[in-house]
């Protein structure tokens, strides 16, 4: 993170290319504006976050869990704020809003309003002496004012800047000009008081915006009783419960009396499917969120029974519906079909009581001790003031049909649930499809505004006797009021190979790099170790000063005295001395044996490969020729298209055969894009930046393709049916064939009495337990089209739960207004279709009738079947070293936060390839592979880590456990010398080979066995000293 | 002295007649009068909307047509006829085609453009609660009330002046000023079976039976109620021998007007509570409450 020096920018005009400004603003700091930016730093481009918070994180950072993994939300984001945080082409403004943003597409001016800090982000190091002496107690937003905290702090412990602010409505100085205790004890000089708001104008190429969503009011609801009973509370507020940095320290208990929860209730759609308040339409997400909470929680307390109250369970997306089977056969979640219409309170045990109405139409009234309310997502705000930005109904931006991240301004791209409620694997899918659309739009100025640091050529200090110098850092008092630092010091200096000890107030600070520097020539260091915090976030920065004297940056060694001394044993001050100083002792011992590393570099092949022809791998192919660069499109039938030739119409009424031959003469047209159809992939080989791939046509003609990254883009199939009569009655079709008749006016249509729609045909079954996603809206829409054309059919629609998301609702609640008739059938009470004298009928026991069987005569049974993976993919997976899940789709790097990516570098995977979707999800998918590929591409050569694996093959058994383990594919089996050789390219250091190898052959630098030994040895032989 | 114009509403002249007049004496009490509309009528009270929506909309009509030409805002006291003007109010100034129709019935205009007010109401804005606070001579000490405003006052969503239509509020802090102990309970707008007191006597006295449950589990001895029929459901159907509910509660009923005219030292409270179908006297006794 570039540090903010106020007047000392140089003019952005500088940066000014073709016309256009290799910059971009990108507005809001949570997952997607921290994945835009990171994005977009990747592919060249100085980038401005700015966030109207004081920290980055929005509210992925806030929450305890991420489903359906059940991950530790703070964990997988942290290292990607810290990436900002150590990015020096990203600058983050904090507490700053946009007035105002003009210009065109390429050059922007945007005006901010930046309100005061209080604090120098520069000087502040975070230490947290402040709060501790600050009397004015403030709720803390963090905890969603579930706790107090002090009216100065850092907004929790990995916000990013770490730096303290002080909230001037609470400040005792700001309002009554009494306290200063802050001023007093700062120690890092970095209290300012003088700062006011003010503005400042940027100029940007591009403008991202990632603002978030605002949670619903839940006290709109006034029938809940939120802020009036004591054990109700919001979704958020339940996170932060669970939260193991949370109010109760990830205790379940109730706000009211602190009892551990044994029945704990949640109500879904509040704020959500609800026009009540305005809000027509789903939040997307509520469905998992809740079971996701209900399932940490049995996690806290085992004999927590949860019960979840819904309308329908939208359990849509990849592996949801396995979490939710398993949520309610496996872990006990109860969940109840029946929305709660109000709470009352019993007044002695102040428990919730929740009526409500069972299956069998039978009335309940039941005690619980903790009510949750499943709180929607509502529009951020700014989006129209600011940004300017046509807004739809219900306020979020307004979005292109095929690609949702185009706002109505050119140049300015909406990600995330900015633009429809949405989870984090499909915000950071937009945020990434975003920023890739930017560069597509600035590509010639890529770069233009970068800050390449310069280092001096590195001291060759092979030979030389180890020099030691040891930094042992106060933090202010964090280290300092309970280690005895000058003790850890003078121990320090008699070490062998020690040749300079010296403290300092904060190590990490500005000034102390320059005197690092010197430190480091003056005394002829050739390795040096700091004895301060956590290398997570302060390796990067000592590395980076070490290499700016000279040295090479692996020769430095980290001891954390702080997290894992002084915090953790602040009470025995002596102890903690003499663990600082064994500390310090096994890092001076590594440093001694450490060796510079080199960083590898290998070249890259600026074009792509994309395999799959359909709207998803067009779209991933001019996206990056739109970047500039050659792609090779290859398509196993003989013309573009893929599934897309089978649908006629998108839910919002737009004509998708007319997108589709846009698109496919654009691709024809595109000079970049060498389309083969008719191929198929036969073979891959190499790696990222230089792959070689067969490819061969039906009858065997072959071509080698040369390029530097792949993106999967295979599509998927439908589900042939073979129940229902499929096959053996024609008046048994699939949707598809319906919209066919539909988009061509079929007149027939309109002599049909009766029309049954089946759901779930071949999806959320024992052989496919996965839900299709796209079903519900098409027979909606089906259902719509119909009703339009022939308004005095019936239509009834069998379902198991109606699953249309986001705005898809509102299509939903038309049909109903319009008269189709929605009933409701279990899995293993399925509908029975059967000819009877000539007459096709329907039999289905209703569950919403208590399993009244409901008999039709229809004209019409129109099933609703779902995807398939493609078969192809098994094929492929091998070849590309991919894996694949459990029902056949690609199988992503990382569910959250690596969507498109796999663990192998330089293939990506986006559409039906990777899950069902639908069209526009699949569209920004191949945007967001295109981007991802591209960073690649523009990249111009890949620079390796120097901590990699290397195996000796003197000693190398060739048993290739190695070759096996390796996550990242990158240890091959070199067939003629019989030994595993390790790819640097690809290694990411992580030492699982080198744990493995039975020989000691893999080594993994930076980490050999003599080092970690020593640093053994030293841990040990310091209780003796 | 301020003057409004009232709504007494058909309850105020038998079951509730010390309702109306307990408003009546604590109004001008405090400063202010209520002038009853003169020539009222019945408003359609709880059956006409079932029986004629257009019915439902004429039989208020006449009365804001006489509150029209009186041009002050109207006090309603009745809760059920307070929802029944409000409404009539709210649609015929939104809909000129209905305004014209009950304009031929009644034979003038309907569009009564002032405001539509509860006492409660009146009684947060002309005299707010500190004021009050000074002008009580007895505290009700003793008293721990449950307040009950019923359904009709709050609903539909969007009448309510400014109170929170699940959780309303002012009448529980106007009982503390009073110097009762207000219990907090959660069915302050829990329906009380309305007008199915004659044709269901069993689920009102499941309804008015569930409600003493649950205001004796908060600890109330007693309940205090701005709506006559509220009133005359919970008094009656709170011992229904005759069905499951064998338990009798005993619990009384106030109106907040009856309690603010204790309160207030005014002179004949005592008459007021010799009309209760439930004797709240032995309770106000008990407190100490009686002179």
């Amino acid at each position: 993170m570039a540090q903010r020096k106020e007047g000392a920018r140089e003019k952005a005009t500088a940066g000014k290319a073709g016309g256009a400004i290799g910059a971009v603003m990108v507005v809001g700091g949570g997952v997607g504006g921290i994945q835009a930016s990171l994005e977009l730093a990747n592919l060249g481009y100085k980038v401005y976050l700015i966030d109207s918070s004081p920290s980055l994180g929005g509210v992925m950072g806030m929450l305890d869990k991420t489903f359906p993994t059940n991950e530790c939300s703070m964990c997988i984001l942290s290292p990607k704020m810290v990436e900002v945080a150590s990015n020096q082409n990203i600058e983050v403004i904090t507490l700053a809003d946009v007035i105002s943003v003009e210009g065109q597409a390429g050059n922007f001016t945007v005006r901010l309003r930046i309100r005061p800090r209080y604090v120098d982000t520069e000087k502040c190091t975070g230490c947290g002496d402040c709060t501790a002496k600050c009397p004015s107690k403030v709720p803390d937003p963090y905890n969603a004012g579930l706790s107090k905290t002090r009216c100065i702090r850092v907004p929790f412990p990995q916000a990013v800047p770490g730096a303290a602010v002080i909230d001037p409505e609470a400040c005792l100085w700001l309002t009554k000009e009494k306290c200063g205790n802050c001023l007093k004890v700062c120690q890092a000089d970095a209290i300012d008081f003088d700062q006011k708001e003010r503005e400042e104008t940027l100029r940007v190429g591009a403008v991202i915006a990632a603002p978030g969503y605002k949670p619903f009011d839940a006290s709109r609801k006034t029938e809940y009783g939120y802020g009036v009973l004591g054990n109700v509370l919001t979704s958020l507020e339940f996170e932060r419960i669970l939260g193991a940095n949370g109010p109760t320290q990830g205790r379940v208990v109730r706000p009211t009396d602190g009892e551990e929860v044994e029945k704990l209730a949640f109500i879904q759609c509040v704020g959500s499917r609800d026009t009540t308040v305005g809000n027509g339409y789903c939040s997307s997400v509520c469905c998992m969120y809740a079971t996701k909470q209900a399932l940490i929680a049995i996690e806290h307390l085992p004999y927590i029974q949860p019960t979840i109250f819904f309308i329908d369970m939208r359990a849509y997306g990849k592996d949801f519906e396995r979490y939710y089977n398993q949520a309610s056969s496996r872990h006990g979640v109860r969940y109840v079909r029946g929305l709660i219409s109000g709470i009352r309170e019993r007044q002695r045990t102040k428990n919730p009581l929740l009526r409500y109405l069972d299956e069998e139409g039978c009335m309940h009234e039941e005690e619980f001790d903790l009510v949750v309310l499943s709180i929607g997502l509502e529009a951020p705000t700014g989006l129209a003031e600011g940004l300017e930005l046509e807004a739809n109904d219900y306020g979020f931006a307004q979005a292109d049909s095929f690609l949702p991240v185009l706002s109505s301004r050119d140049g300015i791209f909406v990600c995330g649930a900015a633009g429809e409620p949405k989870d984090i694997p499909d915000t950071v899918t937009q945020a990434t499809a975003a920023a890739g659309l930017a560069s597509q739009q600035l590509h010639r100025a890529r770069g233009s505004m970068l800050t390449h640091m310069e280092y001096p050529s590195e001291r060759d200090v092979s030979g030389e006797e180890p020099r030691v110098g040891a930094v042992i850092c106060r933090c202010g008092s964090n280290i300092g009021g309970f280690v005895d630092v000058p003790a850890v010091v003078d121990y320090a200096r008699e070490l062998p190979g020690v040749v300079f000890a010296e403290e300092r107030l904060y190590a990490c600070s500005q000034d102390a790099q320059e005197w690092i520097r010197q430190v480091v020539e003056e005394h002829g260091l050739n390795r040096l170790v700091v004895a301060s915090c956590t290398p997570r976030t302060h390796q990067p920065l000592f590395r980076e000063t070490l290499q700016s004297a000279g040295i090479n940056k692996y020769l430095f060694e980290m001891a954390n005295i702080r997290e894992h001394c002084s915090w953790v044993h602040m009470r025995e001050p002596e102890l903690a001395t003499r663990k600082a100083k064994y500390l310090v002792k096994m890092a001076v011992e590594k440093a001694r044996r450490l060796e510079p590393l080199e960083e590898g570099e290998s070249g890259v092949i600026p074009r792509a490969l994309v395999i799959g022809g359909g709207v998803t791998g067009m779209n991933a192919a001019l996206g990056l020729a739109g970047s500039g660069f050659q792609v090779y499109l290859v398509e196993k039938e003989d013309e573009l298209g893929g599934l897309a030739r089978n649908i006629h119409f998108s839910h919002d009424g737009e004509d998708v055969q007319d997108y589709l031959v846009g698109l496919v003469d654009r691709v024809e047209f595109e000079e970049l894009i060498t389309v083969f159809t008719s191929h198929r992939v036969r073979d891959v080989g190499g790696f990222v930046g230089q792959f070689k791939t067969l490819i061969a046509d039906d009858e065997g003609h072959e071509a080698m393709l040369e390029h530097g990254a792949v993106i999967v883009a295979t599509g998927g199939l439908q589900y042939q049916p073979t129940e229902y009569l499929f096959g053996e009655d024609p008046r048994v079709i699939t949707q598809w064939d319906l919209e066919r008749r539909l988009a061509e006016e079929d007149a027939s249509l309109r002599d049909l009495e009766r029309v049954v729609m089946i759901q779930c045909v071949g999806s959320r079954e024992e052989e496919r337990p996965y839900c299709s996603k796209v079903c519900c809206a098409e027979a909606v829409k089906n259902a719509l089209a119909l009703k339009e054309q022939a308004p005095d059919t019936e239509v009834y629609v069998l379902y198991r739960d109606v699953r249309t998301y986001g705005f898809r609702e509102d299509l939903y609640r038309e049909a109903r207004e319009r008269g189709v008739a929605f009933l409701r059938f279990e899995e293993e009470l399925r509908p029975d279709v059967r000819g009877l004298w000539g007459d096709l009928q329907v039999r289905v026991p209703d569950a919403n009738l208590g399993g009244e069987t409901v008999v039709f005569n229809t004209d019409l049974v129109v099933l609703s079947t779902g995807i398939l993976a493609n078969p192809d993919n098994a094929e492929l997976a091998p070849m590309l070293k991919v894996p694949r899940n459990a029902d056949g789709f690609f199988l992503e790097a990382h569910m959250k936060l690596r969507p498109v990516d796999f663990a192998t570098d330089g293939v990506f995977v986006c559409g039906l390839a990777h899950a069902p979707k639908s069209i526009e999800e699949s569209v920004a998918q191949a945007a967001a592979a295109a981007a991802r590929a591209e960073s690649i591409l523009s990249r111009g050569k890949i620079v390796t880590e120097g901590v990699v694996a290397v195996v000796d093959p003197e000693r190398c058994s060739g048993c290739r456990v190695c070759v096996d383990l390796c996550p990242f594919k990158a240890v091959d089996f070199d067939e003629e010398n019989r030994v595993a050789v390790v790819n640097s390219s690809l290694c990411k250091g992580c030492g699982t080979c080198t744990a493995a190898c039975t020989t000691g052959a893999s080594r993994l630098q930076g980490f050999r066995s003599d080092q970690i030994f020593e640093q053994i040895e030293a841990a040990a032989s310091a209780w003796w000293d | 002295m301020k003057e409004y114009s009232y709504f007494p509403g058909c309850s105020q002249l038998s079951s509730a007649e010390e309702y109306g007049i307990s408003a009546q004496e604590v109004s001008e009490a405090l400063g202010f009068r209520l002038k009853a509309l003169p020539d009222w009528n019945c408003c359609g009270a709880s059956s006409a909307h079932m029986t004629n929506h257009l019915l439902s909309l004429a039989l208020p009509g006449r009365n804001l047509v006489l509150a029209r030409q009186e041009g002050r805002d109207l006090v309603v006291i009745c809760a059920a006829c307070y929802h029944n003007l409000k409404s009539a109010q709210m649609e015929l100034l939104s809909d000129e085609a209905a305004a014209h129709r009950v304009e031929e019935i009644v034979g003038s205009d309907p569009r009564f453009e002032g405001r539509i007010v509860t006492l409660l109401d009146v009684l947060a804005e002309e005299l707010g609660l500190d004021d009050m606070e000074g002008r009580v001579k007895s505290k009700l000490e003793g008293l721990r009330p449950v307040s009950y405003y019923g359904c009709l006052m709050a609903r539909p969503r969007g009448i309510m002046e400014d109170d929170d239509p699940d959780n309303p509020a002012f009448m529980d802090r106007l009982l503390s000023v009073l110097g009762a102990e207000v219990k907090n309970w959660s069915y302050k707008t829990d329906c009380c079976g309305g007008s199915l007191s004659l044709t269901r006597p069993d689920i009102v006295a499941s309804l008015v039976n569930r409600l003493f449950e649950a205001a004796e589990e908060a600890g109330a001895n007693c309940m205090v109620t701005a709506c006559p029929m509220c009133l005359a459901n919970l008094e009656m159907r709170q011992s229904e021998k005759r069905l499951r509910y064998s338990l009798k509660h005993d619990m009384p009923v106030f109106f907040f007007t009856e309690l603010m005219g204790l309160a207030l030292g005014l002179e004949d409270v005592e008459d007021w509570f010799g009309r209760h179908l439930i004797d709240p006297r032995p309770l106000l006794a008990q407190a100490g409450l009686t002179r």
